[in-house]
């Protein structure tokens, strides 16, 4: 089968936009979380989000920005920047060969807000017509592919905020059985009410900032964004002169089936996930140099996810670095292993590890070297992205630095 | 790439029937599922729908349901039923996934979660009805409920999520990285899609569907949900699974046309069939029964005319066709699903099952309101969108 590889990446972030703004910044340790200002939160008891800073729909968008909802705006945003950034002449492709899979949580949430706030003042038979079709969450892929011309597979893998690795995931096994020669994949969420009121009525949003496997962390910081990563063929990426940030080796998914919003307190789903991954890509536990964690900021999530990496790496944990770089963007949802898989990436091609931010205390119950506050310099070969999801839904995803 | 995949157990809950003993003598006998609707809860919107009627989901699953939502109940019934249907609940060695399609998840959860905090302010929404807000929700219920602790996928691919559904979970056999896994798909009917279609001007005006029919005038909403159990011939064979049909070739192409109306040239859709008979391996002389996306749009049946013509040519007049969503309604992420089941068992029969309402159709298609018989072994499924995706699947029926 083919080797698949990374070479373009776009994104949108709360602490930038673009590889080369995220990145800087990310290394720098900057944090993109504020208060928030899609809507007011006097009612709430927490008001800090992580969003997209005034984002402007792209100047090269081939239809008037209103046709699309936020998340769908985001997504052809990047999935433009991702392939300048490779370097992608479409027309030298089979449009029917090239494809867009994507993650996301909550797809296009801001209409269902604007129905209920019709419904309200006006009742439901003033809703408009034309708001609803831009409703559903594969509207959002279909957006890129009408934008690109792109008559390949199209599909939306809605599997919440482990959404971005489930959709790289299936954009690799497209490439690699030879369906397509170029994939477009990643995940995208606009900033919604709907989350915002869910996670904090759950307690689960920091009032002040997020401190993922910190000993007094609050909780999670909701945010948005997107990630879009160009995959083809290292055959085709050789041919074209194209720069590899990484080669995907291989994922693994598995599911809780515990419990819809509590992750299993050992742990097993995560690590069959992980052990999946790592079995799929042929790499042993020692040679993992990295891991990206899910690491929300929750007490809960950090706690199993450490405990999870513990009993899978057993001693070796002591010498796999992990950082959570939500820390920084905040939970920026079904987008979030997406962008999370663009960090490593760059961090496969710049050897760099970006921190996790406001790391204070050590948490006995999570016990590994969190590249506390500072990035790190550490040339890694192999990395593990994690992720995470209501329902239960794992995914781990294993990217190499690109050695010929 | 050459693991050979066959479904080993059927689930199906639709309007005309629940569990594939009802749901096929219901389709035999040319029921059809449309009447008044009662479950759109709105005095504002109401008409013919093709609901799931009368569904208590307590007669299968028992206790335990009060935090589920109407698309995770139908969705746990329906898993249940395949999963028993297979006999895979009596060997938990295995750990078995879920693969679901789904357009929507529970749509009807995440506007009442946010409904809930328009009208009583976020201090008051229900924290208990939080996790029904995500798209994956049915599928981690029903993973919870039957203690799937495999692979658990949902994919939303609009009308055509079932059949994207079945392939992604196919291609994961393939692939080696489980030996069974379900395959399913769900959609409720709710206030909001419901709505939809009326803004829309989706909804035929007579109160049916009338597929491919010259005076069709729209399509009618509908609900359910349906499962497989696929798993790989080895493993079927290696626990003498009963095996009723293989999954062959899958098509997909999408029009990056618009996300609000079919491509009426149709050069999607017949890119969609074209792929899947090649990747089946089979030319198109082969199929002997046709089982359509057709759902009485203007627009959609006359797409799938025009790429079932150019497919097929002459002989396109020879091949029984049948459209059952004239029966069970559009049934949107599950529809693809529904349509998949429904080609098995009349591959199973050797019989196409009658299209309810069909009267005058358009020329060259053979559809009817008759049984008909079908020869050969291999069956095509349609599954477009009018926002752009198309998707086809050939099934064969195992000797």
């Amino acid at each position: 089968m083919d080797r698949v590889v990374i070479t373009g990446l776009g994104l949108l972030t709360p602490i930038g936009s673009g590889k080369s703004q995220f990145w800087e910044r990310l290394v720098a340790g900057t944090s993109g979380i504020e208060p928030v200002k899609a809507f007011d939160t006097s009612a709430f008891p927490v008001h800090l989000g992580a969003e997209v800073k005034e984002f402007v729909p792209d100047p090269h968008l081939r239809r008037p920005p209103e046709e699309l909802g936020r998340a769908s705006q985001f997504a052809v945003a990047a999935a433009h920047m991702a392939m300048a950034d490779a370097g992608i002449e479409l027309d030298r492709y089979d449009r029917s060969r090239v494809g867009v899979s994507m993650g996301t949580t909550s797809g296009e949430p801001l209409f269902v807000e604007q129905y209920n706030d019709i419904r309200k003042s006006d009742g439901l038979q003033s809703i408009p017509a034309q708001m609803l079709p831009k409703y559903p969450c594969n509207v959002i892929p279909s957006n890129v592919a009408i934008e690109f011309e792109m008559h390949g597979p199209c599909l939306m893998i809605p599997t919440a905020c482990a959404a971005g690795n489930y959709a790289i995931g299936y954009g690799y096994d497209l490439i690699r059985t030879g369906r397509v020669d170029l994939m477009l994949a990643g995940g995208a969420d606009a900033f919604s009410r709907i989350t915002y009121m869910g996670f904090a009525r759950l307690g689960a949003i920091a009032p002040d900032r997020c401190q993922p496997f910190d000993k007094n962390r609050k909780g999670m910081i909701p945010g948005e964004g997107t990630a879009m990563l160009v995959l083809e063929p290292l055959e085709s990426a050789r041919r074209r002169g194209a720069h590899v940030y990484a080669e995907v080796l291989g994922y693994g998914l598995s599911c809780d089936s515990h419990h819809m919003t509590a992750a299993h307190p050992e742990g097993d789903g995560a690590i069959r996930a992980m052990s999946m991954a790592l079995r799929e890509s042929g790499v042993g536990i020692g040679d993992v140099h990295y891991i990206s964690a899910h690491g929300t900021g929750t007490p809960t999530n950090d706690r199993v996810e450490s405990i999870a990496v513990r009993r899978l790496f057993g001693e070796a944990a002591d010498r796999v670095p992990i950082s959570s770089i939500k820390s920084m963007i905040g939970h920026t949802m079904g987008a979030a292993s997406a962008i999370e898989a663009a960090a490593c990436a760059l961090a496969l091609d710049t050897g760099v590890i970006p921190p996790t931010i406001n790391y204070e205390e050590r948490d006995p119950e999570c016990d590994l070297d969190y590249v506390a506050n500072e990035a790190r310099t550490v040339h890694p070969r192999i990395v593990l992205n994690n992720a995470y999801a209501f329902g239960g839904n794992n995914a781990s995803l294993c990217l190499a630095r690109f050695e010929g | 790439m050459s693991k050979r995949i066959l479904v080993t157990g059927t689930g199906v809950i639709a309007s005309i029937g629940a569990g594939a003993e009802e749901f096929q003598n219901a389709l035999y006998a040319g029921k059809c599922g449309i009447g008044p609707s009662t479950n759109i809860g709105s005095d504002d919107c109401s008409g013919p729908a093709a609901e799931v009627w009368n569904f208590a989901a307590e007669k299968w699953l028992g206790k335990g349901i009060r935090t589920l939502d109407r698309s995770a109940r139908l969705l746990c019934v329906a898993t249940q039923m395949a999963l028993f249907d297979s006999g895979l609940d009596r060997e938990p060695d295995g750990e078995l996934g879920l693969v679901c399609g789904t357009m929507f998840g529970g749509l009807h959860s995440i506007t009442s979660f946010d409904w809930s905090g328009v009208v009583d302010g976020p201090k008051y929404v229900n924290p208990m009805e939080f996790p029904n807000t995500v798209i994956n929700s049915p599928a981690g219920q029903a993973a919870i409920r039957h203690k799937l602790r495999g692979v658990n996928s949902t994919i939303s691919a609009g009308l055509a999520s079932g059949l994207y559904a079945i392939h992604y979970a196919a291609e994961f056999l393939r692939l080696g990285r489980a030996e069974a896994l379900l395959a399913g798909a769900v959609e409720e009917l709710c206030q909001e899609s419901f709505l939809g279609f009326h803004k829309l001007n989706l909804v035929s005006q007579n109160g049916s569907i009338k597929a491919f029919g010259e005076d069709r005038d729209g399509t009618i909403p509908g609900e359910g949900s349906a499962a497989w159990m696929i798993e790989t011939e080895e493993h079927a064979r290696g626990r003498k699974a009963r095996c009723a049909v293989e999954i062959c070739g899958f098509g997909e192409a999408h029009d990056a046309h618009s996300i609000r109306s079919y491509h009426l040239r149709g050069d999607g859709a017949r890119s969609a069939i074209e792929q899947a008979l090649r990747a089946s391996g089979i030319s198109a002389a082969q199929i002997g029964l046709i089982v359509a996306s057709a759902n009485g749009s203007r627009s959609g049946d006359e797409m799938e005319a025009r790429a079932l013509a150019s497919v097929f040519g002459g002989r396109l007049g020879e091949i029984p066709i049948c459209a059952p969503k004239a029966a069970f309604g559009e049934a949107m992420g599950a529809s693809g699903m529904l349509l998949a089941v429904t080609a098995g068992m009349a591959l199973l029969r050797g019989l196409a099952p009658p299209t309810p309402g069909a009267g005058s159709v358009v020329s060259g298609l053979r559809l009817a309101q008759e049984v008909q018989p079908i020869e050969g072994e291999y069956a095509l499924v349609n599954c477009f969108g009018c926002d752009g995706n198309n998707a086809a699947l050939v099934l064969k029926r195992m000797a």
